[in-house]
C-alpha cells in the first residue's frame, strides 16, 4: 500500500503536467475551433444577424435553402465542378506521373515545373488567368484562333465561365501528379518483370499491375480533392470578382459555388443563422461522402500486404 | 533530459507546470487584449481610434487632416488605423468593446446596420457639436437616417454624370445628348461594326451596369424603393424603361454575344486599359472619382462631361448619388469624443482638403462653390449636379444587399439575352416581395 501511493501520486503529476504542457493547444482547441463548431450547429436553427440576440427559428433555415434559387444554383455548379474536376485531376495527374516517370534527361527540371503552379498563391494565379482568358487580347484566344478553332468568350458566358473555373482548378494538378510519381516509383519492378515474362504488354501491365497498387493513392487523392472541390472558393470567387466588394458570381451566377454563396449569406446578407445551416448541410454531405467513397475502397483497393 | 530533472526536483516540477499554463495564459491574454479600445496618452488625453478602410493615398490625405485635428486639440488624440478589410470592420462591431470608436462606410449600408443595433444614433452629438445637418445634401442625409434618427454623416458624396470623348463625338458629328431621343442616336452613331459584325468600338460602355441602369432608371421618372418605406419597387414602368433602352439601344441592337466579347476585352477600370481612356468607348455614366483618375492616368484624354440625358426635359438634371460615410460603432467606448471628431470631419476644415484630395464630392451644399476644386478639370458639372432638386439616392432599407445583389442578376440576364427588361424586373419584383424587412 504504501509503496503504490506515491507511485500513483506521481503518475497522477506527470498526467497534470503532460496536459499542462498541451494546454495551449487544448485550450486554443476548444476555444476557437471546437465551440465555434458547436455554436454553428445552435445557430443554424435560429435567425441570427452577427448582432442581435439570435432567435430561433427551429428548422426554418434548413426548410428555406429547399427554396432558394440561388443555393440550388450554387448546389449545381458545385456538383459540375466536382463531378468534372475530381476524375479530370486523377486522369492528368496519373497520365503526367507516367509521363515524369520516362527515364528522360532534364527530368528533375520538368518535374519542377509540372509542380510550379502549386506553389503560386491562388491570387495570382487567378488574376493570370483572367488576362489569360481575355477574349481580346487572351494568349488561350490568340492561340485557339491561330489553330483556326473557336475562341470562346470565357468569363461572360455562362458555361465558358464554369470551365475557367475547372481550368484554373487543374491547373495546380502538379501537387496530385507528384503523389502519383512517388507511388509508381514504389511499385516493385519485379512484378513488371514477371509480367513481361509472362507475355503481358503495356496495357495489361498497367491493368493488373499499375492500377492496383496505385489504388491507395487513388482512394486518399480522390477523397481529398472530393473535399477540397466541394468547398470550392477561391478560384471563383476571383474570377466573378468584379469591381469594390460587390457579391458577383459571374454571368447568370454561372460561378456561384456553395462556399460561395455561404460566404455572402453570411458576411454580405449577415444571415448567420441560414450560412451555418448551410455550412452543417455540406459538412454532413462532405462526410456522407467521404464514408461512401471509404465503404467502396473494399472493391476496388488494393492494399500491398494484403 | 531537462523534462527528467524536473520530475526529480519538487520546485523543477512546479516550474515546469507554471511555464506551460503561463504559455497558455499568454495566448489566451494576447487573444484578449486584441478587443477595446483606445485608454489615454502619457499626458491625458482620450485615446480615440479612427479605423478606415481607406488606403494608400487616401489613407495619407486623411492622416494630414487628422493631425491637424489632433493639434487643435487638448482632451482628445485620434489615432488613425488603416484596415480595408469589412470582415473585420464587422466582427469588431460584433464585439462586446470594439476595437474603434469611429469608422467608414457606404450609405447604402446604414438603414442595415443601424436595423441591427450596431451604429450609434448621432442625433444628440450632432446638436451638441452644431453640426448644422440642414447644409447636407438632402438626398445624403435620407440615406443616413433609419426610423427617424440619424446614425451617420456624410464625408464624401459622389454623383453620376454622362462623360464623353470629345475627338469621337466631335468626328461622329454628335453633340452631347440631352434628350433619351438624343442619346439612342448618339449611342448607334457612335458604335462601330466591323464586316464580321464584331463592335470595334460602343456608343454607350458600362464600367458598372447596375449604377448605369439605376441612374437611368430615374432619368426616365423610376424609382428602385419606395420613399416612404424604403422597400424596392423594381418594377417601375421608368425603371422598366431604362433597362428597356439599355437592351434594344445596346443589346439587341448589336447582339448580346457581340457585345459580352467586347466588354470581355476591356482593360481594367481607371487603369491606362481603360476602355473609355483608350477610346473604345465613347460615352459612359460614371462618378465625379474619375477627374482625378483621369488627369493621373490618360492626362492627353479630351473628354467632357454633360448631365444625364432625361426622358422628359422637366426632369433635366436627375442624378444618382452615393456616399461615404462616418459612423460611430454602439460598441465604442469613447462615443462623445469620436463625435467631436466627426464634426471636424464633417466641418469646412476637415471635409475640404479630404474630398479635394481623393477627387470626391462634398457633402454640404455651401462647399459646393470652394474654389479648392477649381483645377479639378470636369468637376464643375458634378458640383453643380448635387445642387439640382432631382438628386435620386438608393434607400439603405436592412435588405440593401440582397436588393442589390438580385438586381445586378437581373440586369444581367437582360445583358446576356436571356430575358426582356419587363420579365426580368417583375421577376426581381416577385423575389424582392419575401424578404425580411
Amino acid at each position: 500500500m504504501t509503496s503504490k501511493r506515491p507511485r500513483a501520486r506521481a503518475t497522477l503529476r506527470n498526467s497534470l503536467v503532460g496536459l499542462a504542457f498541451a494546454s495551449p493547444f487544448v485550450i486554443g482547441f476548444t476555444v476557437f475551433i471546437a465551440y465555434p463548431i458547436i455554436a454553428s450547429l445552435k445557430y443554424s436553427f435560429t435567425n441570427f444577424n452577427l448582432f442581435q440576440t439570435p432567435v430561433n427559428v427551429g428548422l426554418g433555415n434548413y426548410a428555406t435553402m429547399l427554396h432558394d434559387s440561388r443555393l440550388i444554383t450554387s448546389v449545381e455548379n458545385t456538383l459540375l465542378f466536382a463531378g468534372i474536376g475530381v476524375p479530370l485531376n486523377i486522369g492528368l495527374a496519373l497520365a503526367g506521373a507516367h509521363l515524369l516517370n520516362l527515364p528522360l534527361r532534364g527530368q528533375p527540371l520538368y518535374r519542377a515545373m509540372v509542380y510550379l503552379p502549386t506553389i503560386v498563391p491562388v491570387v495570382v494565379g487567378a488574376y493570370l488567368w483572367r488576362w489569360l482568358l481575355n477574349p481580346q487580347y487572351g494568349f488561350v484566344d490568340h492561340l485557339l484562333r491561330a489553330a483556326h478553332l473557336p475562341d470562346p468568350n470565357w468569363l461572360l458566358e455562362p458555361g465558358w465561365a464554369r470551365t475557367a473555373v475547372i481550368i484554373l482548378s487543374v491547373w495546380t494538378v502538379g501537387g496530385t501528379m507528384i503523389v502519383y510519381l512517388a507511388g509508381l516509383r514504389e511499385v516493385p519492378m519485379d512484378l513488371y518483370e514477371a509480367a513481361s515474362l509472362d507475355g503481358a504488354g503495356v496495357l495489361a501491365k498497367f491493368r493488373h499491375i499499375t492500377w492496383p497498387s496505385l489504388t491507395p493513392i487513388t482512394l486518399f487523392q480522390t477523397i481529398v480533392l472530393t473535399i477540397a472541390y466541394l468547398q470550392i472558393f477561391a478560384q471563383p470567387y476571383l474570377l466573378a470578382q468584379s469591381r469594390l466588394n460587390e457579391a458577383t458570381a459571374g454571368p447568370g451566377d454561372s460561378m456561384l459555388s456553395y462556399s460561395m454563396y455561404l460566404f455572402q449569406s453570411a458576411f454580405v446578407n449577415l444571415k448567420m443563422g441560414y450560412a451555418s445551416a448551410m455550412a452543417w448541410v455540406l459538412f454532413v454531405f462532405t462526410m456522407l461522402l467521404t464514408f461512401a467513397l471509404l465503404g467502396s475502397a473494399r472493391k476496388w483497393v488494393h492494399y500491398a500486404n494484403n | 533530459m531537462w523534462l527528467t530533472r524536473f520530475r526529480r526536483e519538487g520546485s523543477g516540477r512546479t516550474r515546469a507546470a507554471l511555464a506551460a499554463l503561463s504559455t497558455a495564459a499568454l495566448v489566451l491574454s494576447t487573444a484578449a487584449c486584441s478587443g477595446g479600445t483606445g485608454g489615454e496618452t502619457a499626458d491625458g488625453k482620450t485615446v480615440v481610434t479612427f479605423s478606415y478602410l481607406w488606403a494608400g493615398p487616401e489613407a495619407k490625405a486623411l492622416e494630414k487632416v487628422i493631425k491637424q485635428f489632433n493639434g487643435s486639440q487638448d482632451k482628445i488624440q485620434v489615432k488613425g488605423v488603416s484596415n480595408p478589410d469589412m470582415q473585420k470592420q464587422l466582427a469588431s462591431m460584433s464585439t462586446a468593446n470594439g476595437t474603434f470608436d469611429i469608422s467608414d462606410g457606404f450609405g447604402n449600408q446604414v438603414g442595415s446596420w443601424a436595423s441591427k443595433g450596431v451604429l450609434e444614433p448621432l442625433d444628440q452629438y450632432l446638436t451638441s457639436d452644431h453640426v448644422d445637418t440642414s447644409d447636407f445634401v438632402p438626398a445624403a442625409m435620407d440615406q443616413m437616417t433609419y426610423q427617424g434618427k440619424t446614425y451617420a454623416a456624410p464625408i464624401a458624396v459622389h454623383s453620376f454624370q454622362l462623360l464623353y470623348n470629345k475627338k469621337l463625338l466631335a468626328d461622329a458629328g454628335v453633340q452631347p445628348p440631352k434628350t433619351m431621343t438624343q442619346f439612342a442616336a448618339a449611342i448607334h452613331k457612335l458604335t462601330k461594326v466591323d464586316d464580321n459584325g464584331n463592335i470595334t468600338q460602343l456608343g454607350l460602355g458600362n464600367p458598372d451596369l447596375p449604377s448605369s441602369i439605376t441612374t437611368l432608371g430615374y432619368a426616365f421618372g423610376g424609382t428602385w424603393n419606395d420613399p416612404s418605406t424604403g422597400k424596392p419597387t423594381a418594377d417601375k414602368p421608368g425603371n422598366v424603361e431604362a433597362l428597356d433602352f439599355y437592351d434594344k439601344n445596346i443589346v439587341q441592337a448589336y447582339g448580346a454575344d457581340h457585345v459580352n466579347r467586347f466588354v470581355g476585352g476591356f482593360g481594367p477600370y481607371m487603369s491606362a486599359q481603360d476602355p473609355f481612356q483608350t477610346g473604345k468607348v465613347a460615352m459612359e455614366i460614371d462618378g465625379e472619382w474619375r477627374c482625378a483618375s483621369i488627369a493621373s492616368t490618360a492626362p492627353k484624354l479630351k473628354w467632357g462631361v454633360t448631365q444625364i440625358p432625361v426622358a422628359d426635359p422637366a426632369m433635366a438634371g436627375t442624378t444618382q448619388l452615393t456616399t461615404s460615410t462616418l459612423f460611430i460603432p454602439a460598441n465604442s467606448q469613447h462615443k462623445e469624443e469620436a463625435a467631436k471628431f466627426l464634426a471636424y470631419m464633417v466641418s469646412k476644415d476637415g471635409m475640404l482638403p479630404f474630398t479635394r484630395a481623393l477627387g470626391n464630392l462634398p457633402s454640404r451644399t455651401s462647399m459646393l462653390d470652394d474654389p479648392i476644386y477649381n483645377d479639378l478639370h470636369n468637376f464643375q458639372p458634378f458640383l453643380d449636379s448635387l445642387k439640382s432638386n432631382k438628386v435620386h439616392a438608393l434607400s439603405s432599407a436592412p435588405s440593401g444587399s440582397e436588393y442589390a445583389t438580385d438586381l445586378a442578376s437581373a440586369i444581367d440576364s437582360v445583358n446576356r439575352g436571356k430575358a426582356t427588361a419587363q420579365q426580368a424586373l417583375s421577376q426581381l419584383a416577385t423575389k424582392t416581395a419575401s424578404y425580411d424587412q
